[in-house]
């Protein structure tokens, strides 16, 4: 009897109905989109972020600083040479650490100070020799391209950017904007560089970097290491991973992995921490200190904390305004049914059973809107991702249930004063038309 | 007559009124604040990246070599105090500390915290003349620690040989080149050297976007010839990118939630109207005109919207107002034209809204709607 009445109300009202569960609809499309969006704006503002280039540098251990300050040319015949450089070849490995996944990019450089001539002019200037887009493929088999091109999104350049090309052909290379008009080059001439050996460099490219840079070439890693005869040899290693906001472990573990206790060690080794990976790489590269750039690392966790935070705020609040809007149309729905309700309370039905009557039939509506509301909004979700950050967003199932939730509260709270006031009417004054 | 019912039957169907001025006042709340939000936040968000420190240097323009300490502090009076974070000269000299060369930087601490706030002391940042902050590839290197004493030698400007102790107050690290610098602050190295007002270069952290900045340069290269400003592309460029997605996503995600706001007032007002079915049937019956009919619906849709709007408009600034301080700890600048553009808008949605409705209920026959049908 009581499904019967149930499917013979909501069949025959199904204007109401509809509107009840259009309204639904809307706000469960709000809830999902904004809880995907706040879900998955964490990764998203962090590749964002990548653009601000490396947030850690692998240096060799022997006293990284000393380099430049004794060096300059001619230290790899001082003794010690190796201990002083990392491995060309170690670099695949840092593909093969825990957090691999989270290494976005990097590129190995190797300064040298050499003599750039170009015609008649010629500059005493810092040759950095580079990866600008190499493909190799890691131990693990995935073929990686990685690269200094990738990491210097900031550079303004003119002209195309270098290959790496190989050690059999003419090399290419980028200059600085200082350095080029001090040797009067542009894009497409030909520059001759000198430290232990020379070689000539054609300009692919023109770079105005706002920094330092602009006072130096950038050449293949094999014509630095051709020059300066350090064969196999890098002197220092960009990275740039996604991390995860720095707390207090984290900065436990990054004055001394050894103080934690074995479960911490185990939360941290396996948390994207800036500190955590850079102890992972100093486990795969022999003799290497990973340091995090704290310029990049620190800004990193306080932007996304306050993205994340004000996504959240933002979420919190307007889903409580679209709460209050739909309870509120509930109400208003509900309450038109006066004059049903007075019929059947007239013909003998208890309180209950027209309390129970009126929830199941708004929560079958509601529940059905909503769930139409869930597919809409993750449309909204992926445009809203496909608009601002050109990528998909990813569907989290945890947001089915708080949507669910969500819905079952409002649809509640919405009857819930309806039905007291329905309650209260008289049969008689209601089916008169009072 | 038009006025006593429109009041009257504002006034008679009070519970009902509420509901929708309710959903009206719901609607402006998020239409303020949202708006408000999105309009506010690259001027907040742009504060949070001073983060990554300078985004300007000062450099000595043409054949100088060293940049006068005046001619920056003049350069830094031509931008507008309230977006000046800070302003750090660095003066770079080569000292020797137990026969070994080290770069010493001379800096102002006090403006070094702000423009670098990036940088991480272990120990204390130094207070009197005497005390300096080691790099921490120093400090490893060389085992010194946080209140070491050192002799630091080295030949002043003038040629004379100098030597001076001085205390370790701290380790600085930073990631980057800082970590092999003997930091101490301006008057020392000045007191060193024996010259003073000069050095290397000044940093500059600037709240404000790249075409802001742009403009400031050239005015600082207008004004004051003997300095040459440069922008740190790295810190401007990826502020740029990443700042105008953070605003794209917050106005795409307030456009949603506002238009789905929006239909949820509308739906509210029709149902609440589709209730007068009976009185609009009543009233054509009696002898009333559609366009009469219209009218009044009009006007109560006005005054609800207008009502609701001014409720909506100042609870979307507590909403705004809460949001920022809660995210950023710090006030919301209103944009006031936001304000009559609320109200404007919730008076046009319960218009609208309201409009729909009683073209319906008016083209029906009064004796089938009084008959409840």
């Amino acid at each position: 009897m009581f499904f019967r009445m149930m499917t013979g109300a909501l069949l025959r009202q199904r204007g109401r109905m509809a509107m009840i569960a259009v309204t639904m609809a809307l706000g469960a499309s709000i809830c999902t989109a904004m809880l995907n969006v706040m879900f998955d704006v964490g990764d998203k503002v962090n590749q964002e972020l990548k653009s601000y280039g490396a947030n850690l540098t692998v240096v060799p251990r022997a006293a990284s600083f000393l380099g430049d300050l004794y060096s300059e040319a001619g230290d790899a015949d001082m003794g010690g040479g190796a201990d002083k450089y990392l491995a060309e070849d170690e670099l695949p490995k840092l593909k093969t650490i825990f957090w691999a996944f989270n290494i976005v990019d990097f590129a190995p450089y190797l300064e040298s100070s050499a003599l750039v001539k170009s015609g008649g002019k010629s500059a005493n200037a810092t040759v950095h020799g580079t990866w600008f887009d190499k493909q190799f493929d890691a131990p693990t088999g995935e073929s990686v391209q990685t690269g200094m091109g990738r990491m210097k999104s900031w550079w303004d350049v003119k002209g195309a950017w270098a290959e790496d090309g190989s050690p059999c052909c003419e090399a290419s290379g980028m200059i600085g904007a200082s350095l080029a008009s001090k040797l009067g080059v542009g894009p497409g001439d030909k520059v001759s560089v000198s430290d232990r050996s020379g070689a000539d460099v054609t300009i692919a490219g023109v770079f105005q970097s706002g920094g330092a840079d602009d006072e130096s070439l950038f050449v293949p890693l094999w014509l630095a290491q051709e020059i300066s005869s350090r064969q196999g040899l890098v002197s220092r290693v960009e990275v740039s991973a996604l991390t995860t906001p720095e707390n207090d472990l984290a900065r436990r573990a990054a004055r001394d992995p050894n103080s934690l206790s074995r479960h911490e060690w185990d939360t941290w080794y396996c948390t994207a921490y800036i500190s955590s990976i850079a102890y992972q790489i100093e486990e795969v590269i022999s003799n290497a200190r990973a340091k995090p750039v704290l310029q990049v690392a620190e800004s990193e966790g306080a932007i996304l904390q306050k993205t994340q935070l004000l996504m959240i705020l933002l979420t919190a609040l307007s889903l409580s305004c679209a709460s209050l809007a739909i309870s509120n149309l509930v109400t208003a729905s509900v309450m038109e049914r006066s004059a049903e309700i007075g019929l059947i309370k007239a013909v003998g039905a208890s309180s209950f059973e027209v309390s129970a009557l009126i929830i199941t039939e708004t929560m079958i509506t509601a529940l059905l809107g909503g769930a139409a509301g869930y597919f809409a909004g993750l449309g909204f979700a992926q445009l809203i991702g496909h608009t601002v950050f050109g990528s998909s967003i990813e569907v989290r199932p945890l947001v089915i249930p708080l949507v669910t939730l969500l819905t079952v509260t409002v649809a509640l709270a919405g009857s819930l004063p309806a039905i007291r006031l329905l309650l209260s009417l008289r049969p008689a004054e209601v089916l008169h038309g009072r | 007559m038009f006025f006593k019912m429109l009041v009257s039957s504002l006034v008679r169907r009070r519970s009902r009124l509420l509901a929708a001025l309710c959903a009206v006042a719901i609607g402006g709340t998020v239409l303020l604040g949202m708006a408000s939000i999105s309009y506010d936040i690259p001027r907040q968000m742009g504060r949070e990246f001073r983060s990554y420190g300078a985004n300007m240097v000062l450099v000595a323009s043409g054949e100088e070599a060293l940049l006068g300490l005046e001619d920056a502090e003049k350069a830094a009076s031509v931008i507008p105090p309230a977006s000046l974070v800070g302003m750090t000269p660095y003066r770079y000299e080569m000292v020797r500390v137990n026969m070994q060369g080290y770069t010493a930087v001379g800096t102002v601490f006090e403006s070094a915290r702000k423009t670098s706030p990036y940088w991480s002391v272990t120990g204390e940042w130094p207070a009197g003349s005497d005390d300096i902050l080691i790099g921490s590839d120093i400090a490893e290197f060389t085992g010194l620690a946080r209140g070491s004493s050192i002799t630091i030698t080295g030949r002043a400007s003038d040629g004379s040989r100098f030597s001076r102790d001085v205390t370790v107050s701290g380790v600085i690290r930073s990631g980057s080149v800082e970590d092999g610098f003997i930091i101490m602050s301006l008057p020392a190295l000045e007191a060193l050297m024996g010259n003073s007002g000069v050095a290397d270069m000044a940093e500059l952290s600037i709240a404000g976007t790249e075409t802001e900045l742009g403009e400031i340069a050239s005015s600082i290269r207008a004004g004051v010839p003997n300095v040459s400003p440069r922008l740190v592309k790295r810190v401007t460029q990826s502020e740029a990118a990443v700042l105008s997605k953070l605003q794209a996503l917050v106005v795409i995600v307030s456009a949603v939630v506002l238009v789905l706001t929006m239909i949820c007032v509308a739906t509210t007002m029709m149902t609440v109207v589709m209730e007068r079915r009976r009185e609009i049937g009543l009233k054509k019956a009696i002898g009333a005109e559609n366009r009469s009919i219209a009218k009044e619906f009009l006007g109560e849709g006005v005054l609800l919207g207008f009502l609701g709007g001014v409720l909506g408009a100042v609870f979307g600034y507590v909403f705004a107002q809460t949001v920022c301080v809660n995210v950023f700890g710090r006030g919301i600048i209103l944009d006031w034209k936001l304000l009559p553009l609320t109200i404007a808008v919730s008076i046009a949605v319960t218009v609208c809204a309201c409009l729909l409705p009683v073209r319906r209920a008016v083209e029906v026959e009064p004796a089938l709607v009084l008959r409840g049908e």
